[in-house]
């Protein structure tokens, strides 16, 4: 059984990030592999080893501090249990909450839960459109879509990139970079939401968080049409 | 002056010629012109009514709320000038206004109805003055984000201080729409619905605001209606849902529309509206707030509601070889899941068609698809014959489904929208049901008006006074 936890769904519900958690349980469940969904609220307590796969998006400023301050008391458990290898798939504000602090455009630095070494500058515009990125998962290239809309611009320390960005801003519109990774924790700017059209990543979680329950084995094949062709109007649009 | 406002009023007349010969629908196009000649136009113009000015505004139901007010107003015996096709921004306001003024610049009217999107509201309180403001609700919309209702909220809250004389009519049922009351210190006058019985509501739903708008503490809800409406206190400050003034109780959904008591100083009446989808309730209780201030006799009001017809895309009904065809308008989750909850209540088999464009004015990101609540399908599919998904993301509408539960045997991808409709409306079921988002909507209007027959509504009985 694959536990799936849901970080504040009824906090952050509102950017169409829940379809992240949808993608991950129903490709699981059409493939009669055993899965729950967690769903955790502000004030509830967790054990984040009994977890395979979690899910932090974000929301708006004020939803974002009620979060990163419940966040704040699990700090600890998490990060024990990301060095241990949890699977964490963390969108736009969340991403920005794991990193190392957020400087506001006076200057002041808000720390983030430090988990992964990256920084976010507020940034004069919004960077908002529709993006592609070419990420490398287990040597095989893919190409991702999604869409962007986020007022911070992340730069990466001693953590690698996601994916590069072949259309669209990315983590700062300048280094061409997109998102992060650190162990099994992926952090992205990409909405979309990032998982259902771009089915080969959420299947490689699926078979992180498997490995780390030390089931290793190929994943059984699903008809991804529907996925590849919502995937492909996007790329054709954008890679023209 | 006189000589400047007629000069304005010729060129919005000249320029609004022009662009319908074009083959454009220049609602809005004379307002921007004549506001280049006479910047004064709108003031002018509005203060010529005999009577007085009603504005509309909030999120969803703007148009049906200001349709259902104008009927109720012209079965009253007033003239009223309204804005019926929703160009609601401050050159669509102004433009409404040319369309009924003589070259000379004199407009003869008792009333004036307008709705105004939420953010041009304070630009337009500017210049034209309303005697009563209805405020219907505050969603999220798909252009809003990040924080953005919450601006929207303010933005509307100052304006509506800043005005002098004014009633406000409230939705009691939206805390972000009810604290408007205190806080602006005007007179309001509330409307809501009472506890509904076998409502079909999954936790699902996105929930706008769920914190206290005055203090910040979660609300506590008795019950919801949809989204953040229902009955509500917050325990921190004493915030809580205000007894409705009008209030709605014992609906019900027909396929030839609603029909509800509707309780009010001490007495209740039925009304009836020619629409379904139980959200046109609020906007029903809306207008019999402004009737029964304006002072309206209760028939005057129940008959005007009856008259009401859905403006484009508000459930518009149409005939394909007599089967009946439904036209929605969908733009954010609220209004989509609304929409789905009606066409869930409707009797018989259905095919759905699905239109998702990611036009500007549709919100180039539809991430928003996802927050909606389309997993509800799943449990009637044995009435759900086939969905058709188009428009420029018919893949991602497709894609949404399939994630949804959807059997993807029953899900048909046709970007084109006359094909995608023609095979909607040429499927086996007993009604056809379509949505489109904004952009999506005309074009799919027109090529309804082609194919099947625009339905007139026929009366259905005397309203009772009981
Ligand atoms: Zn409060």
């Amino acid at each position: 059984m694959l536990s799936v936890c849901h970080l504040y769904p009824d906090l952050l519900n509102l950017y169409g990030d829940r379809g992240n958690v949808i993608a991950f349980l129903q490709r699981c469940r059409w493939r009669d592999i055993p899965v729950q969904l967690i769903e955790l609220n502000a004030g509830e307590s967790i054990d984040f080893n009994r977890v395979d796969f979690l899910f932090l998006g974000g929301g708006s400023d004020r939803e974002q501090n009620l979060m990163a301050a419940d966040l704040e008391k699990h700090k600890e458990s998490l990060r024990e249990a990301i060095e241990d290898g949890l699977v964490v798939l963390s969108i736009c504000g969340g991403y920005q909450l794991l990193g190392q602090y957020y400087r506001t455009p006076r200057g002041e630095e808000i720390p983030g839960l430090g988990i992964l070494d990256h920084y976010t500058v507020a940034g004069e515009k919004r960077l908002i459109g529709n993006v592609a990125i070419e990420m490398n998962l287990d040597g095989q290239s893919i190409k991702a879509t999604g869409f962007e809309n986020h007022g911070g611009q992340t730069y990466l320390g001693s953590v690698e990139p996601l994916g590069k960005v072949l259309a669209g801003y990315g983590n700062n519109g300048k280094d061409g970079t997109e998102g992060a990774r650190y162990k099994n924790v992926f952090c992205s700017y990409l909405h979309g939401p990032l998982l259902p059209k771009n089915h080969q990543f959420t299947d490689y979680l699926i078979k992180l968080a498997l490995q780390r329950r030390g089931i290793d084995k190929q994943l059984t094949p699903l008809d991804d049409s529907f996925e590849k062709s919502a995937n492909n109007t996007m790329l054709n649009r954008l890679l023209k | 002056m006189r000589l400047c406002l007629s000069a304005a009023v010729i060129g919005g007349k000249i320029s609004s010629m022009i662009s319908k010969l074009a083959g454009g629908r220049g609602s809005s196009l004379p307002g921007v012109v004549a506001r280049r000649i006479y910047p004064h136009t709108l003031r002018r113009l509005s203060a010529q009514g005999n009577r007085g000015i009603i504005m509309v505004t909030g999120t969803n139901g703007k148009t049906t709320t200001n349709n259902m007010i104008a009927g109720i107003l012209q079965a009253g015996g007033h003239r009223v000038i309204y804005n019926q096709e929703g160009a609601n921004l401050i050159t669509g306001v102004t433009a409404c206004f040319i369309r009924f003024s003589t070259l000379t610049g004199r407009v003869n009217f008792d009333y004036a109805s307008l709705e105004v999107d939420e953010a041009s509201f304070p630009k337009v309180v500017k210049e034209v003055r309303p005697e009563i403001v209805v405020v219907t609700n505050f969603f999220r919309d798909q252009l809003d984000r990040y924080g953005e209702l919450d601006k929207t909220v303010q933005v509307v809250k100052q304006a509506l201080k800043e005005l002098k004389d004014v009633t406000l009519v409230l939705n009691a049922d939206d805390p972000l729409v009810a604290q408007l009351g205190q806080a602006t210190g005007h007179n309001a006058v509330y409307y809501g619905l009472a506890k509904q019985e076998g409502m079909e509501r999954t936790v699902a739903q996105t929930r706008e605001s769920r914190f206290c708008p005055r203090c910040g503490e979660e609300l506590q809800y008795n019950y919801y209606h949809y989204s953040q409406l229902g009955d509500y206190s917050c325990t921190r400050c004493g915030f809580k849902r205000p007894r409705p003034d009008v209030e709605g109780t014992g609906v019900s959904t027909t396929i030839d529309g609603l029909r509800a008591r509707v309780c009010c100083a001490g007495d209740c009446y039925t009304i009836a509206v020619q629409t379904a989808g139980f959200y046109n309730l609020y906007n029903a209780l809306a207008a019999f707030a402004v009737g029964r201030l304006l002072n309206i006799e209760l028939a005057t009001i129940q008959s005007g509601l009856e008259r009401y017809k859905p403006a484009i895309g508000r459930m518009e009904r149409f005939r394909y070889r007599g089967k009946p065809v439904f036209l929605n308008l969908v733009k954010n989750p609220t209004g989509y899941n609304e929409g789905l909850a009606t066409l869930l209540s409707l009797p018989g088999s259905k095919d759905v068609f699905l239109a998702l464009n990611d036009n500007a004015a549709d919100g180039r990101d539809i991430s928003w698809l996802w927050d909606v609540d389309f997993e509800i399908l799943t449990r009637h599919l044995e009435d759900l014959q086939s969905f058709t998904c188009s428009g420029t993301r018919a893949e991602e509408m497709a894609l949404r489904l399939k994630y949804a539960g959807v059997p993807t045997g029953k899900i048909t991808v046709i970007p084109s929208l006359e094909n995608a409709i023609t095979a909607a409306l040429q499927g086996e079921a007993r009604t056809a049901y379509l949505f489109a988002t904004y952009t999506a909507l005309w074009p799919s209007q027109n090529i309804l008006c082609r194919l099947a027959e625009k339905e007139e509504h026929h009366a259905v009985g005397m309203p009772s006074v009981s």
